[in-house]
């Protein structure tokens, strides 16, 4: 298992209730897994307890244990041995810049060079990233002009420039534009071939194209776990708040579940 | 009139940041070393004959203006009103000794490549980080206030007034930006935290500058003279 | 030098960047002000003197170098003093109402004009900002000596911006939400609930 949770609880500091309840979740190595809940229902606090981000950088405490890549994150053993090894995207790309490079390729280089990987080893892993994001053009360019589309795709490639096992992705797209946004998802079950992706989103209509999983938490808690197509189809996701247009439109419709979740499948199923 | 990095590839843009940060900072003490108003002079006319030479007059038409109130404020302080004219151009040359090396120095180095010296020379990564993350914040922070001001202009904020009405419409200039700020440094933290800035691994520096014999020399050869000025005002 | 958090890391260039950046408001206002330590004191009351330390130092290296007048690195010590102050101003809950944190920051104005002075004095001649500099020369065109003349211009002016400092820094403490105050170990005291 690449990561595990087992009963695993969490509380931000001076929060009066937990943003995670009693969560146990395996997630096993390679494809997309998706996790989704309405707003609050404590997905991003997911994504950084499996990175040791909480409580390390956010405060607050953590009951229960936390095994990513055979380590705890949160102990200062457990972060040194997860370094690099564990990628996090976060929906706004201007707050993700470093800070200190001058152009695309210096960003794309600040993790390598967090590192501590020699000087060619970081040039090759820049080149490699640029080229997965297809910004090659723009490795000269000044971080400060490009469109948000574009500084998404860069701070993604600055994260996949030091190859982490694990790529947590939280509302990756969320300021992106249709088009970019599109994009962004169409690229993941690539990755996910070789990569662990765990994607946090509410943009339903697009993940449900490419998630292989779907957890779906209510209130801090995970109430369903298993494919797509029987866990956004339940009734429970529309009560969760956490399913597709297409699903919600069903079941107002009066269809019963499983309900179909894309337009093909709910021609498929309707259509006579 | 330019302040700040201007491209080129003469004298100084080729020596290593640590040199020309050694010349600014021997040029600096010397200022306060040589008894005016003859000592900072001759400062300022060596760097004129520098800048020159390093393809960066533009650096000494900043400096004239940046040093002109200086000059006047203190001729008229110490001139006019205290009678002692020496003093005053003791005092304003040495402002512009200071100003005009420290205007090489920023003109020459980038600022990059002043963090990847810095760290090449062993220096903790937390202090080149906050400069480096600093000087780029600046402008952002700057452009956002300006923003604000904008902003609460077209709400009816109103600037002029009593000195109490000044002071109290700064609260919704000064306040909305600070707030701002603070709301993005979770997320900042966050993404610093994973792209491994709070490791304890010693970070490669990417482009670190060539220190050649030649900036090794004029190194010395800038410590032996400060060193020889104060030995010389000591027994004089 | 202790490793610095992300937390700091994040925070620091911030703060640096709202000392630097409240000069723009300050002078829309025409208020005499500089607004400089604005920042310092944030991370001071938010943080703890030490991060307010490391806050004031490249506060005035980076003010130093955009600039482009070494000289101001000669006033560190005012940062220092700044930085310290209100670290300490902090720790005694002195942001929990307006009145204690203007009274703190008028405290602050005189340390500070006693700090700069002998600063400005000795190695500028008495000579620095443009609107202390005018009150200066006014005074010393009325006879008062150089030596009060300065530190007379420099104590109005510090009196005036440490105490809207202060008064700024409370007001965004008290806006600022319980959920982000929890974030900053030193917050929840400086403003009296903890």
């Amino acid at each position: 298992m690449t990561v595990r949770l087992e009963a695993v609880s969490f509380r931000y500091p001076t929060a009066g209730v937990d943003a995670l309840r009693d969560v146990t979740l395996e997630f096993a190595p390679g494809g997309v897994h998706l996790v989704t809940g309405r707003l609050g229902a404590g997905c991003s606090t997911l994504l950084l307890a499996i990175a040791g981000l909480a409580p390390h950088v956010t405060g607050g405490t953590r009951l229960g244990s936390v095994i990513t890549l055979g380590q705890d994150p949160a102990t200062e053993e457990g972060r040194g041995a997860v370094a690099g090894r564990v990628g996090l995207l976060l929906p706004t790309p201007w707050t993700q810049l470093s800070g200190m490079a001058h152009t695309v390729a210096e960003e794309v280089a600040f993790g390598p060079a967090n590192l501590g990987w020699e000087r060619e080893r970081i040039r090759g892993a820049v080149r490699e990233a640029l080229r997965l994001v297809d910004l090659e053009d723009l490795a000269g360019r000044d971080p400060g002009t490009l469109s948000g589309g574009e500084l998404q795709r860069v701070i993604f490639a600055a994260v996949a420039a030091m190859d982490p096992d694990i790529y947590l992705l939280d509302e990756p797209a969320m300021e992106l534009d249709p088009e970019a946004a599109g994009a962004m998802y169409r690229f993941l079950p690539a990755l996910a071939r070789r990569k662990t992706v765990i994607l946090a989103t509410t943009d339903l209509d697009r993940a449900v194209l490419v998630a292989g999983r779907v957890v779906l938490l209510d209130a801090g808690h995970v109430i369903d776990d298993g494919d797509p197509a029987s866990v956004l189809g339940a009734l429970r996701a529309v009560e969760a708040g956490a399913t597709t247009t297409v699903a919600r439109i069903a079941q107002r419709a009066g269809a019963q579940s499983p309900l179909p979740l894309t337009v093909p499948a709910a021609v498929a199923r309707f259509a006579r | 009139m330019t302040l700040g990095y201007l491209p080129g590839s003469g004298l100084l843009h080729r020596s290593h940041p640590l040199t020309t940060a050694t010349l600014a900072a021997v040029v600096s003490v010397l200022a306060f070393l040589l008894p005016g108003p003859a000592g900072p002079g001759m400062l300022v006319l060596a760097l004129c004959v520098i800048a020159v030479a390093a393809g960066m007059r533009r650096v000494l038409l900043t400096s004239a203006a940046f040093s002109a109130p200086f000059w006047a404020f203190l001729i008229l302080i110490h001139g006019v009103i205290g009678g002692d004219f020496a003093t005053a151009a003791a005092l304003a040359g040495r402002i512009t000794a200071i100003l005009t090396v420290f205007l090489l120095l920023l003109g020459s180095v980038h600022p990059g490549r002043l963090v990847d010296a810095m760290l090449q020379r062993g220096l903790p990564f937390g202090l080149a980080y906050l400069l480096a993350a600093t000087l780029q914040a600046v402008p952002q922070l700057q452009q956002r206030a300006a923003a604000i001001l904008a902003a609460q202009r077209c709400r009816g904020l109103r600037v002029g007034g009593s000195l109490w009405r000044r002071a109290r419409a700064v609260v919704p200039l000064a306040v909305p930006l600070v707030l701002g700020a603070l709301a993005e440094v979770d997320e900042r933290a966050l993404a610093l935290e994973t792209r491994g800035a709070g490791s304890e691994t010693r970070r490669t520096a990417l482009e670190p500058p060539l220190d050649r014999p030649g900036d090794r020399a004029a190194r010395w050869l800038l410590l032996a003279t400060v060193v020889g000025a104060a030995v010389w005002r000591l027994l004089t | 030098m202790p490793r610095l958090s992300s937390r700091l890391l994040a925070l620091i260039p911030l703060a640096v960047g709202i000392n630097l950046a409240l000069g723009k408001v300050a002078s829309a206002t025409s208020l005499p002000v500089f607004l400089d330590t604005v920042g310092t004191v944030l991370v001071a009351a938010l943080v703890g003197p030490a991060a307010a330390l490391v806050t004031g130092v490249v506060s005035q290296t980076a003010f130093t170098m955009l600039d482009g007048k070494l000289m101001w690195m000669a006033f560190l010590p005012v940062q220092l003093g700044v930085a310290l102050y209100a670290g300490l101003a902090g720790r005694y809950r002195m942001f929990a109402s307006p009145a204690r944190a203007v009274l703190s920051g008028l405290g602050l104005g005189v340390i500070a004009a006693t700090l700069s002075w002998p600063i400005s004095l000795i190695l500028f001649g008495g000579v620095t900002a443009t609107g202390v500099t005018l009150v200066t020369t006014a005074l010393t065109a009325v006879g008062v000596p150089l030596e009060w003349a300065v530190y007379g211009a420099s104590l109005g002016n510090d009196l005036l911006d440490k105490g809207v400092t202060f008064f700024l820094v409370y007001v965004v403490l008290e806006a600022l939400p319980s959920r982000m105050a929890a974030r900053f170990p030193a917050a929840e005291r400086s403003r009296g609930r903890a």
